[in-house]
């Protein structure tokens, strides 16, 4: 029974997603339907594998023995579960969005089967005990990332989905190469055996490279932003929600839960991630794109959850697992807040948009709501998340670290203000424009309020993420 | 009272009743929204409640406990009031109770007046929870928290004039991260997060970092440079019940009963080190210049909020000395500042109701139309100028005597400064008073009479301009009472002045500018422009100009470099963006194109292809083996 729900909770989107294409030419709404109920699947899986977590039971699928030494499995720790709980409650909102946004489009039903395929992936990744198994789950979602970032077919779109395509692959496979290495050195992909064993450098800088590719930091962030021309749910859920969050997941699972790896590491990542949150911060702050804004906010807050991973303490465990939170819900808020605007005015640009507030209000609330979140401003949840990161490297004694980070803060609310006056505040530029489908509004609204409540709820994540370390 | 403090300390009841029952009286007032004497009434009565439980709080002279856990490390709420913090809860309900009523009158008719309330409330209830806070974190968890209601009530009715709400969002933020950064390296090199944890930490290596950050961080909700410039841009679009209210009052406590807290408490800072030289330097050029901006202005709402800066410069200038005479004087100061600076902010906002504007220029000999209000703005005027016998005066010779006896070489500078500041609020008070009350009558263009009805709106007035005579006279209370708790004196530091030489020099810098603002009127006939010889003196008025285009505002300073950092990001970002969209593609392209050139049939090229394999092997193998 335990191992059912598990293997329920991955294959049922896994698979389902491919069922999606053919009930889509019989009825498009319970082609709709089905994908949020796929979806809903792996949550309640997660849910229930929370209940059997706090009952002190982790629940298990196999393993599956195979030649070479290769095992195969499924297991729900706390980390798994806190990862497969954020990725569905998100996806499962913008999906729900996505009925409203993209029905005027082409292509749904690819669209569709790649979201709830890649949902799929997600929650294989994370529960997987296996590298390989993490390989391939992790190139299924590059794929799918692949299609819909190219979803409108234009030829720029579909070269900027090639190179996010081409980054996120030649990382993963250079991230192969680590494993190969971790292999050479113990004969096993199998994580439970490979707990608490040391690797050399060169694995995990191998690996790194694909965590950094996948979680857009830089210097191999280049695709995040450029893959902003996809739809603002595609961007929600991939580049702000879930997909760059595997980077960073396999960060926590493989360096802070398995291998022991060198002291080094928790100078280079910090420092590499000080760079990213800067560079990204800085360019935010120039763009005029909206979603490219957004972007780089994207790439600057991943760097402050790999500061908290890379620090090494509990203290910046706990506060990177909780900035995954809590900047899932709030970014993907945000994306889609600028999906809403981009779909009423049929412009990113936001020299040309102003005074939004007057005629979307409730979007502008979502926006602002989810914008306080990822400035780090209490109650929101995103306060906690960024005092914890900061005192975990403060701990550490990198004093310089955690003022970089801070100057990094502060231009998280330069930049966020800005696109938020910009876009919301001043005289209308589209006073005939009208607020999203009562969908679409809904869903940000929701966004916005959880990122709100999660704050006054935070002792409840943050008793999971204890269970991680 | 010893019931109501039986009730607040059980159980989680003090968070209930201090933060819970704001939030819930904030409701309330909302749902009111335009109903004004509901809406007033609401808030009476939670201002009355509010003040029970102060009173019970502080004169029960008991500490109460008590912890709600939220994510550990530093940020669970430990609740710990002691005197210290269970004074200023109280006296922030006094002046809530007061300015609450004042506002929610104010705000009569008007559209937004709901909202405005609402997000007053969530802010007591975030003042609150930020006093009652033992841990660091879990106060900055209350004291961030005001920017979001700090951000809205600066947006309300101006969503198309937002400079003041940006602004202030931009710089408060940054002196709230930098806090938290002080918070963090403190508890760090403390080995607690918790107040009661933290004693005497010396000011020198990670130590000198978590100083300055959090008295950065404290000073700035205060309004003090360099996070000040906000207020006087508010002053310009703001409601004046948002000015009587944040920078005239509820700021103030909460920025200077930090700021005690880290000089006195957490910190070890000795009168003379360099640390102390460093909070009395900043307090001095706060109070100099602000003071020298508010003398040049000709809006009653500006002018008195560059006092409500230059105010606070004293504040930090008497902290800064790190000794009890100043710490009694910057306490007494805070409280003096809350009384009259709200107060007169309420008197602008009571002649913008009246008048339809609060330009100087344009009403004048409002004696007889407005007695009320000019006597109680004289009251207030002689207060902060620091005239004999007034609440001000006595704050403020505390503040020269601890200028004077700190144990720095730059003492007299420092008591100079306060003397020039001095000078120049009496200056610019004299200016604003004589203008707006004294002179032949003159109303607005399109008001064709005035008046002083409206008792709600008054009443706030006369009760804080009265309690700056009573505090004027019984200062000891005060000074001697209340404060006696953080400052540590051994010996009597209210009543008379000890020293009588400063309060003659005192004097003598009043009838200084007393003359000065007689010469100014008959230079230029209107008392309104009797600073203008100052303004437009030679050298003067270059640096005025230029402070006036905002080249010495710290917000544009830190546009500036972030604009400046941007581009540089930018230009880092195109040539990563280069790499990726042009190089690594141009590589490929021609590498394979010349390859593809190299694929004639020859065989003569393969055989060469094949003979610098093998050598490339052949040089990697041998490289091995020797």
């Amino acid at each position: 029974m335990n191992s059912n729900i598990l293997i329920a909770g991955v294959c049922t989107p896994l698979f389902g997603a491919f069922l999606l294409v053919l009930l889509g030419k019989i009825n498009q709404k319970l082609r709709n339907a089905c994908s949020l109920a796929f979806v809903g699947v792996s949550l309640c899986c997660a849910v229930a594998a929370l209940v059997s977590l706090l009952n002190g039971n982790v629940l298990a699928a196999g393993p599956w023995e195979f030649p070479l030494g290769l095992t195969f499995g499924f297991r729900a720790d706390a980390l798994a579960v806190f990862m497969a709980l954020t990725a569905c409650v998100v996806s499962m909102i913008i999906i729900i969005y996505s009925y409203g946004y993209i029905k005027e489009y082409p292509n749904q039903n690819e669209y569709y089967m790649m979201v709830t395929l890649f949902i799929g992936a997600m929650t294989g990744l994370v529960y997987s005990t296996n590298l390989i198994m993490i390989y391939i789950f992790w190139e299924i979602s590059s794929l799918c990332c692949w299609r819909l970032i190219g979803f409108y077919r234009e030829e720029m779109m579909i070269r900027r989905a090639d190179k996010a395509f081409v980054v996120t692959v030649l990382g993963a496979l250079v991230m192969l190469i680590g494993f190969m290495g971790v292999y050479g050195e113990y004969g096993t992909f199998d994580l439970n055996v490979l707990s608490g064993r040391s690797i050399p450098s060169w694995c995990v800088w191998c690996i790194l490279c694909g965590i950094l590719s996948k979680s857009a930091t830089f210097p191999l962030h280049s695709w995040l932003p450029d893959a902003g021309v996809a739809p603002s749910p595609v961007t929600s859920l991939l580049h702000a929600a879930v997909l760059v969050k595997i980077g960073v997941f396999a960060y926590v699972r493989l360096f802070v839960k398995c291998f022991e790896v060198d002291e080094i590491f928790t100078t280079a990542v910090p420092v590499i991630a000080a760079v990213s949150a800067l560079v990204s911060a800085g360019a935010a702050l120039k763009a005029n794109d909206i979603k490219r804004v957004v972007a780089y906010s994207t790439i600057s807050q991943l760097a402050f959850i790999l500061l908290g991973l890379s620090c090494g303490n509990e203290v910046g465990t706990v506060g990177g697992l909780l900035y995954i939170l809590a900047h899932s819900v709030a970014k993907g808020g945000l994306f889609l807040c600028c999906g809403i605007v981009e779909h009423a005015v049929h412009t990113k640009d936001m020299s040309k948009i102003s005074g939004m507030i007057k005629t979307m209000p409730k979007t502008a609330v979502a926006f602002i709501l989810c914008a306080l979140s990822v400035m780090g401003i209490p109650p929101f949840s995103g306060f906690f998340a960024k005092y914890l990161v900061i005192e975990a490297i403060v701990q550490t004694g990198q004093l310089w670290i955690a003022a970089v980070f801070i100057v990094g803060a502060v231009m998280t609310v330069m930049y966020l203000v800005r696109l938020f006056v910009k876009v919301f505040l001043g005289k209308p530029s589209f006073p005939k424009a009208k607020e999203g489908s009562p969908v679409m509004v809904a869903s940000v609204l929701l966004l916005g309020v959880l990122a709100l409540v999660l704050g006054f709820v935070i002792a409840a994540p943050t008793q999971l993420a204890m269970e991680v370390i | 009272m010893n019931a109501v403090f039986e009730l607040l300390s059980t159980g989680h009841n003090l968070l209930l009743f201090t933060v819970g029952l704001p939030v819930i009286f904030a409701f309330a007032v909302w749902a009111a929204g335009k109903k004004d004497i509901l809406r007033t009434a609401v808030t009476a009565v939670a201002g009355i409640v509010n003040l029970i439980f102060g009173c019970a709080l502080y004169f029960a002279k008991a500490e109460i406990a008590d912890t709600v856990k939220m994510t550990g490390f530093g940020l669970d709420i430990d609740i710990l009031t002691d005197e210290f913090s269970a004074l200023f809860i109280f006296l922030t309900a006094a002046a809530f109770s007061v300015i609450g009523i004042y506002c929610s009158a104010w705000l009569n008719s008007k559209k937004y007046a709901g909202l405005f309330m609402f997000y007053l409330f969530i802010s007591l209830a975030m003042i609150n929870g930020a006093f009652m806070c033992d841990s660091l974190g879990a106060m900055l968890f209350f004291w961030e928290g005001l920017l979001c209601t700090l951000f809205g009530m600066l947006l309300i009715n101006n969503r198309e004039n937002y400079k003041s709400a940006v602004k202030a969002l931009t710089l408060s933020g940054i002196a709230d991260l930098l806090m938290m950064l002080g918070i963090i390296i403190t508890a760090y090199i403390g080995g607690s997060s918790n107040m009661s944890g933290l004693s005497g930490l010396e000011v020198k290596g990670a130590g000198i970092a978590g100083f300055a950050c959090l008295m950065l961080g404290a000073l700035g909700k205060s309004g003090c440079m360099p996070f000040h410039s906000w207020i006087p841009e508010a002053a310009g679009s703001a409601p004046a019940a948002f000015m009587a209210a944040f920078p005239g009052a509820l700021e103030k406590l909460l920025g200077i009963y930090l700021g005690v807290r880290v000089m006195t408490q957490i910190y070890s800072v000795e009168s003379g080190s360099a640390a102390s030289i460093a909070v009395m330097t900043l307090g001095a050029v706060t109070l100099v210049c602000a003071v020298a901006m508010a003398l040049i202005q000709k809006d009653m709402k500006k002018l008195l909020s560059y006092h409500a800066v230059s105010q606070v410069g004293y504040m930090v200038l008497g902290l800064g000395s790190a000794l009890p005479v100043g710490i009694a004087g910057a306490l007494f100061h805070m409280l003096n500042n809350v009384i009259y600076k709200s107060a007169l902010f309420m008197i602008a906002g009571f002649m913008e109701k009246k008048l339809g504007t609060t330009d100087l220029r344009s009403f004048s000999g409002l004696f007889k139309k407005m007695p009320v209000t000019a006597v109680c703005f004289t009251v207030c005027g002689f207060s902060i100028a620091g005239v004999p016998g007034f609440n001000g005066f006595f704050s403020k010779e505390l503040i020269f005597d601890a200028a004077l006896e700190s144990h720095c070489k730059l003492n007299y500078l420092f008591y100079a400064l306060a003397l020039v500041g001095a000078f120049m609020t009496a200056v610019s008070f004299l200016k604003m008073g004589r203008g707006a009350f004294s002179g032949k009558e003159q109303l607005p263009e399109k008001v064709k009479t005035a008046d002083e009805k409206g008792l709600l709106l008054k009443l706030p007035i006369i009760v804080m301009s009265a309690l700056c005579v009573v505090f004027g006279i019984f200062n000891s209370v005060a000074v001697d009472g209340w404060f006696a708790c953080a400052t540590g004196a051994e010996e009597k530091l209210g009543g008379w002045p000890h020293s009588a030489l400063l309060v003659i020099i005192s004097v003598c810098v009043l009838l200084l500018a007393l003359a000065d603002h007689i010469y100014g009127c008959k230079k230029t006939g209107k008392p309104i422009n009797a600073a203008d010889h100052i303004h437009y003196a030679p050298v003067l008025k270059q640096i005025y100009s230029a402070a006036e285009k905002g080249r010495f505002d710290p917000y544009n300073w830190i546009n500036g470099i972030a604009q400046g950092f941007s581009f540089v990001c930018v230009k880092i970002e195109q040539g990563v963006s280069f790499v990726y969209d042009r190089a690594i593609p141009g590589i490929v392209k021609k590498t394979g194109d010349m390859l593809h050139r190299s694929d004639n049939g020859s065989l003569s090229r393969y055989l060469a292809g094949v003979l610098l394999g093998v050598a490339v092997a052949a040089v990697i193998l041998l490289s091995k083996v020797l």
